[in-house]
């Protein structure tokens, strides 16, 4: 007891007034969250106002050995925030400082309380905002939403939070303070943010964060589709996927679900339908026109009874209002509710939700369900009284044979509310013994006394485990769910060309590898080696690096143990993101066995500009108005790759353009004209313009020797990715001394065949320099080098494992 | 203390609410202190308690976290799971009651209890608002209350001339008193309360003017009292009684008019909550202006931020009828603060009882407003035009603000 007095007092000293609760109405209340669930008092409740408050109260609750859980707003559904008997609150309510705004590199620096719907308020007059929307968005905070690695609708297109973080200020269990990442575009080592991010403030304590922000889409298409019968809907959803077209958004919500919400918020819903389905599009005006307009079809062939389109912003609002709330609505319905956050395979989707209908009616519960049917994940609601024992009873074995289901059908049991303390009894299902061990010594290294939100996430050592993992053999294609999963030492090329043959891939580089793989700028030879090394590649209508792509990991340790990380699906919390953080590690941690990624379709074009100044060679200067030019569009046209060929301020060869995009007016052509407007005012000569088919465009480039030589098969290059904290210095700082150059707009990224001789503004960074020790580039803030070897023990305890120049400190 | 039915009842209520916490964005005290014991689902988890013991808090903070509720009910609004607000009022009297008994530990007080209890006397006010250009010389509390102290100009030049100078047009010529807009027009019982008959004379007078300018029959019952909110937030709830007895005589009976038009925000939703006047209908004045045909509208080219009073907003749930006034004088432009539905932190004889509080949610509030970047602000409850201007003034900043009626007399009868 008098240790507890004795730390109360000392941070009493350190927060002052307003910083520390003790008296018991404030126990009471930071006690409980939005789950149903409730674990003890805490002896204290801190609410620090900066991030060195937060360090201080870490260490004082280091030292006197007392357990800290972290609190956003509570507004978590499995738990996560709920407080063992004696521990310490720390609450982020104080840690609100919002901005700075980067707008050219589309960042944002918050502090972990600032709640997520405020940031994209504070972009969105820049024309930004920031993806993950959980339906809780309006409260929840960023903290809670990195802690969780909140998903949410929008999630189906633009990626979960981890996807979305460029860098993290965090503490240890010890109140040491740290900053990882270095908020480039491209950046590789363990990725100690994909371990940080979902780990449910078992691992570290953030402070503040840097988001990537993405642009918003000029113009939205919004429809609500309804159907007369359920099964209808969720195959419609998958039809839609299936089609290629790529919506922001998919949403279902049933019979139940629609009626609480009706009633909630009268938004003149049909109330006789099985289910209305809400799916969004976000982009140019002529594009999503066209999408809509493909997708109705879609949904109409699918068994809509009718299509409605979004009159006007007020409408759309209307709608995702009732969308974001319905959960809460289900409180009119019964006063208790267990909501389940199931995600299976896309192409399992239709199963499920036939499966819970039968759950439905074997244990007679009523079930309210919200899905993100985009990406399979489900949120049935089983509602109940909770004075009536029996009902109680049958809602929570109901609740578990859905997951049990989800989980046998290749799905995880949560796919953004996280573990919590409410699925720990199953989470350990889902984790062979090996990956179960390695989950816990993470946890080990990072806090090795366990004072960091003891009791969640980590299911126990004696639960009952998934069975030993296996390598698949073979390549694997799963059309229906857009998955594919490889061996390790299958040739990229191969598996992007049996994908190609149905229009998909995996979106990472641009230079298809040919047969055998040689090397080449983003040719990498293996599965193994896009997974290892993070091969970005030049990302023609890419959708960013494999670690935002990779669902699942086979690999083995240093000292031969096989563990398999991740699940087939794109939503998955269910642990440590185990799969991302080993992703660009070089091998070095553990060696891959295989995996599995996300497809999307293949753009259909490839516009090319191949453009020379009249006099041949130009001040490289000159360039500058059509860079420019780009940039301001960069949000219309992703993707855009630019080859230079300079000699310091002269301007060599012929710039060429690649963009991946459609061959329509309001695509390409759109770009075609903006890049002549400006070509003419530099008075730039086009010496050839065309739209190409894109697959097999790349290697025909080749053929006729459009692609530099250097850029399919130099052995050695350099990638440049500008500083997240340098303002927005425009091309002009780009390292014109080197010869060649193939730059990227976005994210802006440049590569180089040889070392660049200038990196002011800029941060170079070795993919591969075959056979010669590179020295690594220091990163920026303090690095946990303790936490590093400690991992690097836990994976590769004899140090077999071994390459030059890797990130081994 | 409370029968139990009414505590069955209550719990019945209370379990409607499902944790979700999405109230919490929208509640000016956490949004000020970051603590959610300040929350509504803090509140209503302490509440669980409270019921259990029979309406006895067990800890002191219990009730202490009712008094510190504005009670503006924009929690109210947000919830999706519809959990009323009358829990928020059971709590809040508890503490009231508590408060007055001595035994709630408490902010100090920034005016004295015998003059808190009298602040719904329009003569009481008068006298304040006499001693107010005083308090320049007082200490710095003082002067902040002072400041606090709702006002708008008594002369119509004063207020055509602070329009005429914002937007930068020329002389001022005298009010045009249209010819009424509707022969056949309706008759209405006009409620200025206390506030406004006590400290803006001028603005009741002119929105009684801009109504008779649309035709209506106004009538002022001269035996009108206090609308009887300001005794509930403070305990007396004898003197609220009385004072809804009073009101009843006055527009009740025989003298009973179709529509009771109510200037002030906060005494709209008393009204609305707590009276029934027969056949009459209890409206807000933007209600009634929205109803009526208005004269034509000079133009005012103005950018314009409307700060919505919570017991408009949120009380009566009137959202839309002010702001299309607004849009509909034309060339002015319209904008709304940042976090729009956070209180200002007035509430009544709240922010006197919670200076301390109120000052930092005020701070919060002039800042949203000030960031919006408009010329004026207007807003339709004194207790928020007090409130929002000693804010401003604390931060050293002039922005004007002024009632909306104002605004609407100016853009219509001049």
């Amino acid at each position: 007891m008098d240790k507890v007095v004795n730390l109360l007092e000392r941070l009493q000293a350190v927060l002052g007034t307003g910083g520390l609760l003790t008296d018991t109405a404030s126990r009471r209340v930071y006690a409980r969250d939005a789950s149903h669930f409730q674990l003890g008092l805490p002896v204290a409740v801190t609410l620090p106002g900066n991030g060195n408050e937060v360090s201080k109260v870490l260490a004082l609750c280091a030292a006197a050995q007392v357990p800290v859980v972290c609190r956003g707003t509570g507004t978590g559904l499995s738990g996560g925030a709920l407080t063992p008997e004696g521990c310490v609150v720390l609450g982020s309510g104080r840690l609100r400082d919002l901005g700075p705004l980067a707008v050219a590199q589309r960042s944002i620096h918050v502090e972990p309380g600032v709640l997520n719907e405020s940031v994209s308020r504070r972009c969105r007059a820049m024309g930004l905002e920031f993806a993950p929307d959980p339906s809780s968005q309006a409260a929840a905070t960023i903290g809670g939403n990195i802690a969780e690695n909140a998903g949410g609708p929008h999630c189906l297109r633009h990626g979960v939070t981890l996807q979305h973080v460029r860098r993290l200020e965090w503490c240890d269990a010890s109140g040491r303070p740290f900053l990882t990442g270095r908020g480039l575009s491209v950046e590789r080592g363990l990725d100690l943010v994909s371990l940080l991010c979902g780990s449910e403030g078992t691992l570290g304590v953030i402070t503040g964060a840097d988001l990537a922000l993405i642009p918003v889409g000029s113009a939205v298409r919004t429809m609500l589709a309804v159907f007369p019968v359920l099964d209808e809907a969720v195959n419609s959803a998958v039809a839609l996927i299936g089609s290629g077209l790529l919506p922001v958004a998919i949403e279902i919500v049933d019979q139940t679900m629609l009626g609480a919400v009706e009633e909630a918020f009268g938004f003149g819903f049909p109330t006789d339908v099985a289910a209305a389905m809400i799916v969004e599009f976000s982009g140019n005006e002529a594009a999503v026109e066209a999408d809509a307009a493909s997708a109705q079809s879609v949904l109409t062939s699918g068994g809509a009874r009718e299509v409605t389109l979004a009159g006007d912003e007020q409408e759309r609002a209307a709608l995702w209002r009732c969308r974001k709330k319905a959960f809460g609505a289900v409180g009119r319905l019964a006063p208790k509710y267990v909501t389940m956050d199931v995600v299976v395979p896309l192409g399992q989707l239709p199963q499920l939700v036939r499966d819970i209908q039968a759950i439905k009616a074997r244990f007679k519960v009523e079930i309210a369900t919200a899905f993100h049917a985009g990406d399979g994940n489900l949120h049935p609601g089983i509602h109940y009284d909770d004075q009536d024992p029996e009902q109680t009873k049958s809602a929570h074995a109901a609740a578990e044979a859905i997951i049990l289901r989800a989980m046998s059908l290749g799905g995880s049991c949560t796919g953004e509310h996280g573990v919590g303390i409410e699925k720990l009894a199953v989470v350990s299902r889902m984790l062979d013994p090996v990956t179960a061990s390695l989950q816990q010594g993470i946890k080990d290294v990072f806090d090795p006394a366990g004072l960091l939100n003891p009791g969640k996430m980590l299911p126990a050592l004696d639960a009952e485990y998934a069975a030993a993992a296996v390598v698949p053999a073979q390549l694997r294609i799963d059309w229906e769910s857009l998955t594919v999963t490889a061996p390790a030492d299958l040739p990229v090329a191969e598996m992007q060309a049996a994908l190609m043959e149905r229009g998909l891939w995996v979106p990472v580089g641009a230079w298809l590898p040919g047969k055998g793989g040689q090397w080449g700028l983003a040719r990498a030879g293996t599965v193994g080696d896009l997974v290892m090394d993070l091969v970005p590649g030049p990302g023609l209508g890419a959708w960013g690096a494999v670690r935002d792509l990779i669902l699942e990991l086979w690999a083995e340790t240093g000292d031969g143990r096989l563990f398999h990380t991740g699940a087939p699906v794109y939503k998955n919390v269910a642990g440590y993101s185990l799969a991302q953080a080993l992703c660009g590690s070089g091998g070095v941690f553990a060696r891959p066995r295989a995996a599995t990624f996300q497809l999307r379709p293949v753009p259909p074009s490839l516009g090319l500009w191949v453009c020379e100044h009249p006099d041949g060679g130009a001040d490289r200067r000159n360039l500058l108005p059509l860079f420019k030019a780009l940039r301001a569009h960069q949000n219309a046209f992703p993707g855009r790759v630019a080859i230079l060929e300079t000699d310091g301020e002269r301007l060599q060869g012929p710039l060429i353009m690649l963009v991946p995009g459609t061959d329509r007016p309001w695509d390409l052509g759109a770009l075609a004209a903006v890049l002549k407007s400006e070509r003419e005012k530099i008075g730039c000569r086009c010496l050839r313009h065309e739209v190409l088919t894109f697959a097999g465009s790349v290697d025909q480039l080749a053929r006729e020797k459009v692609l530099p030589q250097w850029a399919s098969s130099a052995p050695t290059w350099t990638t440049l990715t500008q500083r997240l904290e340098d303002q927005d210095a425009g091309i002009d700082d780009m390292p014109w001394a080197a010869r060649r150059i193939l730059c990227q707009f976005s994210p802006r990224i440049c590569w180089l065949p040889e070392t660049a001789v200038s990196d002011r503004n800029w941060h170079a960074d070795i993919i591969r320099h075959r056979g010669h020790r590179t020295e690594l580039p220091v990163p920026t803030g303090e690095v946990p080098l303790a936490i590093l070897r400690g991992l690097k023990n836990l994976f590769d305890p004899q140090g077999k494992l071994s390459r030059p120049g890797w990130l081994v400190p | 203390m409370t029968t139990p039915a009414v505590l069955g009842e209550l719990k019945q209520l209370l379990r409607s609410c499902v944790q979700c916490g999405l109230c919490l964005p929208t509640c000016a005290t956490w949004a000020a202190t970051g603590n959610e014991v300040l929350s509504p689902r803090g509140r209503l988890v302490l509440m669980e308690s409270l019921l259990a013991e029979g309406g006895k808090a067990l800890d002191p903070g219990d009730l202490q976290a009712f008094d510190q509720c504005i009670g503006c009910r924009a929690c109210e609004t947000a919830c999706p799971s519809g959990v009323p607000f009358s829990l928020f009022e059971y709590g809040k009297m508890l503490a009231a009651k508590s408060r007055r008994a001595g035994s709630l530990p408490h902010e100090r007080l920034s005016v004295p209890n015998w003059l808190l209890h009298r602040l719904d006397r329009p003569a009481v006010l008068r006298v304040l608002k006499a001693l107010a250009p005083l308090a320049v010389a007082a200490p710095p509390s003082v002067a902040r209350l002072a400041q606090s102290l709702p006002t708008a100009p008594e002369r119509d030049q004063d207020l055509m001339a602070l329009l005429a100078r914002l937007t930068g047009g020329g002389g001022v010529g005298p009010a045009r008193f249209p010819r009424p807009t509707q022969d056949d027009g309706i008759e209405v019982s006009f409620f200025s309360g206390c506030a406004n008959a006590g400290l803006m004379p001028g603005t009741s007078r002119r929105l009684a003017e801009l109504l008779c300018g649309c035709g209506c029959l106004v009538r002022i019952p001269a035996a009108q009292g206090c609308c009887g909110a300001l005794a509930a937030h403070t305990g007396r709830y004898s003197d609220r009684k009385r004072l809804h007895d009073q009101n009843r005589r006055a527009f009740g009976g025989n003298a009973s008019r179709p529509w009771i038009v109510v200037e002030a925000a906060g005494c709209g939703a008393e009204l609305k909550e707590q009276m029934d006047f027969g056949g009459a209908e209890i409206l807000d004045a933007t209600e009634a202006l929205g109803r009526l045909i208005l004269p034509t509208m000079r133009s005012v080219p103005l950018k314009v931020v409307y700060h919505a009073a919570c017991h408009l907003e949120h009380g009566q749930q009137v959202r839309e009828q002010p702001r299309a006034l607004l849009r509909g004088i034309p060339g002015l432009e319209l904008v709304e603060p940042e976090d729009a539905a956070l209180c200002c932190g007035s509430g009544g004889v709240w922010s006197l009882e919670h200076p301390d509080l109120a000052a930092e949610i005020g701070r919060q509030k002039a800042r949203a407003l000030l960031d919006t970047g408009a010329q004026l602000i207007v807003t339709t409850n004194p207790g928020c035009l007090g409130q929002i201007r000693g804010a401003l003034a604390a931060l050293g900043e002039e922005l004007p603000i002024i009632p909306l009626s104002d605004l609407i007399w100016y853009a219509c009868m001049t």
